[in-house]
Formats: C-alpha cells, sequence, structure tokens
C-alpha cells in the first residue's frame, strides 16, 4: 500500500456514501439548465417557435419542482431546507470558516438563492406566456387576454426579468465555485451522482416513492396543456 | 515681365476672389444640410412617429386575428375582416413611410437600421412581398375558411418578419417602445 493510499484510507474512516439528491432533483436541475439555455438561445436569436416549446418545458419543470418541494424527497423539500433570518444569518458568519460541516441538502444561503431562481424563472415564464411577439407569429399563449401594446409591455419585462435571473444564475455559480476553491466542497458531484462522501451518523436522505412523482407529472401536463391553449377549450 | 506676372497674380487674385465665394457657398450648402440632417425637423419626427403608430397598427390587426384563432371561435365580420382589411390597406402606403433620411440619423429615436437605405432594392423588394401578402389575407378573410386563414396569418407574420429580422434594430426587444 503506497503513502498516498494510506492517508487516503485514514481520511476516508468513518465516513460513507450518502444519498443527497434523488433522481428527480437531479434530472428538474439539469434539464432546467438545458431549458433556460435553448430559450436563451431561441430568444437572442428570435427563433420564437422553438423559443415556445422551450418555455413550456420549463414551464413543465418548474410546476413538478413546486409540488416535489411539497411532497418529494427530504431534500428536495421546502420545509426541509427553507430557513427563518436568524438561522440564515448563522450561516452567513460562518462562511468565511473552511471546517463547518457539509449541511445535508441546501444550506441556509443556498436556499435563498434556490427559491430567489425558483421565484424568477416562474414570472419571467408567466411575463412570456403573455407577451405578444411583434410579428404576431409565435405570442404567448396568454396573450389575447392583453392588447397589442400591453403585450408588447409585457415582452419587454420578460426581457428585463430575464436579465435579472442572469445575474442570479451568476451568483449561484459563484457561490458553487466558492465553494469548490475556498471551501474545499465539490456541489456538482452530488448533484450528478446524487451522492457524496459524509459522516457514517449523518442522517440520510428519505426517498419520496415514483408514483407520486407519476401524478405530479400527469397534473403538471395538463396544466401546461392547458396553458399553451390559452384555456379556451 | 513684371507685367505680365502682375496680370497672373491679377488674374489669380480674381479667381481665388470668386472660388472663395463658391467654396463658401459649398460651405454653407453642405453646413445647412449636415443641420438639416442631424437636427430632426418637426416633419422628420412626425414621419417617423406616425410610420410607428401605423405600423403598430399593422401589428395590433394581426394580432386580433391570431386571437381569434386561438379563441377557436372566429368572429369574421366583426374582428377579421375588417383588420385584415387595416393590413391590406396601411400595406399599401408602408414603402413610402421610409423616406431617406428618417432613419437614426434624424435624431429621432427609431429602431429602423441604416440598412433599409444601403439595401434599398433589397428592402423594397420585402416591402412589396408584404403587400402581396397582405392582398392575399384580405381575399382569404374575405372567404372565411378558418384553415386557409390560419396559413396566411403565418404567411403574413413571416413576411413581417423577414424585414424586421433585417432593418430593425435587435435593442427593438431589450427597450420598451411604448
Amino acid at each position: 500500500m503506497t503513502s498516498t493510499e494510506s492517508r487516503m484510507d485514514a481520511a476516508l474512516a468513518g465516513t460513507a456514501e450518502l444519498r443527497v439528491w434523488d433522481l428527480p432533483v437531479r434530472i428538474m436541475h439539469w434539464s432546467l439548465v438545458i431549458g433556460i439555455g435553448i430559450c436563451w438561445w431561441t430568444g437572442l436569436h428570435n427563433e420564437l417557435e422553438y423559443h415556445l416549446y422551450s418555455g413550456y418545458a420549463i414551464l413543465w419543470i418548474v410546476l413538478m419542482r413546486l409540488y416535489w418541494g411539497l411532497v418529494g424527497s427530504s431534500t428536495a423539500r421546502f420545509v426541509n431546507f427553507v430557513r427563518g433570518p436568524k438561522a440564515i444569518l448563522d450561516y452567513a458568519s460562518t462562511l468565511h470558516r473552511r471546517d463547518t460541516p457539509h449541511t445535508h441538502g441546501h444550506n441556509a444561503l443556498g436556499a435563498i438563492s434556490i427559491v430567489l431562481m425558483m421565484g424568477l424563472v416562474l414570472a419571467v415564464v408567466i411575463l412570456g406566456l403573455f407577451a405578444v411577439d411583434v410579428d404576431g407569429l409565435h405570442s404567448g399563449p396568454l396573450s389575447g387576454y392583453v392588447t397589442f401594446k400591453q403585450g408588447r409591455h409585457l415582452a419587454h419585462l420578460h426581457y428585463y426579468w430575464f436579465t435579472i435571473l442572469l445575474w442570479v444564475i451568476a451568483l449561484h455559480l459563484a457561490a458553487v465555485i466558492f465553494y469548490f476553491i475556498y471551501k474545499r466542497k465539490n456541489l456538482i458531484g452530488p448533484m450528478i451522482s446524487g451522492k457524496r462522501r459524509g459522516d457514517v451518523g449523518d442522517t440520510e436522505m428519505k426517498i419520496a416513492p415514483l408514483w407520486r412523482l407519476a401524478i405530479g407529472a400527469v397534473v403538471a401536463t395538463a396544466i401546461v396543456w392547458a396553458v399553451s391553449i390559452g384555456f379556451y377549450f | 515681365m513684371a507685367i505680365k506676372i502682375a496680370v497672373l497674380v491679377g488674374s489669380w487674385f480674381h479667381m481665388s476672389a470668386l472660388g472663395f465665394r463658391y467654396v463658401a457657398a459649398a460651405a454653407c450648402i453642405a453646413f445647412g444640410l449636415v443641420v438639416l440632417e442631424s437636427v430632426a425637423g418637426p416633419a422628420e419626427v412626425a414621419q417617423i412617429k406616425s410610420r410607428q403608430d401605423k405600423l403598430r397598427d399593422m401589428g395590433g390587426a394581426l394580432k386580433a386575428i391570431n386571437d381569434e384563432l386561438k379563441k377557436r371561435r372566429i368572429d369574421w365580420d366583426n374582428t377579421v375582416v375588417p383588420n385584415a382589411q387595416t393590413i391590406k390597406d396601411r400595406s399599401g402606403y408602408l414603402l413610402n413611410w421610409f423616406p431617406r433620411g428618417s432613419g437614426p440619423e434624424s435624431g429621432v429615436k427609431t429602431y429602423a437600421l441604416p440598412a433599409i437605405w444601403q439595401n434599398n432594392d433589397d428592402f423594397v423588394t420585402l416591402g412589396k412581398l408584404a403587400q402581396v401578402e397582405a392582398a392575399k389575407l384580405n381575399q382569404v378573410a374575405l372567404s372565411k375558411d378558418a384553415n386557409a386563414l390560419k396559413a396566411q396569418v403565418e404567411a403574413m407574420g413571416k413576411a413581417c418578419k423577414a424585414c424586421h429580422d433585417g432593418y430593425r434594430s435587435p435593442d427593438s426587444e431589450k427597450e420598451d417602445e411604448n
């Protein structure tokens, strides 16, 4: 046994692979990344037909994530990670330290960025639903409820709030890099594999059954379909 | 010899005085043109405002027809026919709304790009194509065929987009024109 291996063994003694993110959370996270990327590109290049489809996909993902935040696995639930101001300040005061324990799931500060990003994504999507395309080709499905002028105004707000969302995403990425470089904690790996190394005594994630996800998927699909036809049944 | 030089100098003097007057006049005209070009007169402002209002009306008219298609219960007489008529009528004047000098150089806020006048032949071709589509849209509206309307609304939108893609500043997406 080489000295490096023995040192690794010593470091890993008393630790185990802990499940931290279930498959639905990981799929929703990465498909949201792809969806926002597609929406960004198609929006900038005025490819509004595909912009609409990717927008619907994002609406579906956000609805699913909100639902999973209520009934999903333990680390996905809002009650388990959204914290009050005191807990947030306490956590923020330890941010400069490198020896703090790993939070299982979102930490108190990360929770703010999750809620902020989800809220912004939802707001941008809702604005987009009412937005009017100046060429009249691919306006939002709910644009029939507003005038041309109002719809154009909402299209600009859609653009404006998207740029705000991009800044919050940039902050999220900066935080991940900060954890990786300064705190030596890899947050990206667990979001891919679903697992992280933790102490043996740490509580495991409680996984929600997939049938519950299926119910949500059916309801979310029905909502997105109703929205896509502008509720004109 | 001295006389010869004096005559030459005199004629040069004479010519240069004349030349000076020409140069001064040309400078005044040029300066006047520059001033005319850079400071929008009330005519340019009115021209651009009216163009924007009319184009917005056309966008609103196409939206009204689109909304009928979304509702699946098409109100031909009260919505589709009059709005298709508006688009057709307005499109007839489309190419008159962009006289030289009514671009951003006018100093008036406009998303009309200088390319309109640089590639004017292409711009005119696209404008005429939009007129053709608008006339077709009007015919389809009168025929009251829902499937044909759907297809023609799309063709109309594409004709609008063809021009907007190349001749309308992308800043229009960032800023609120209202």
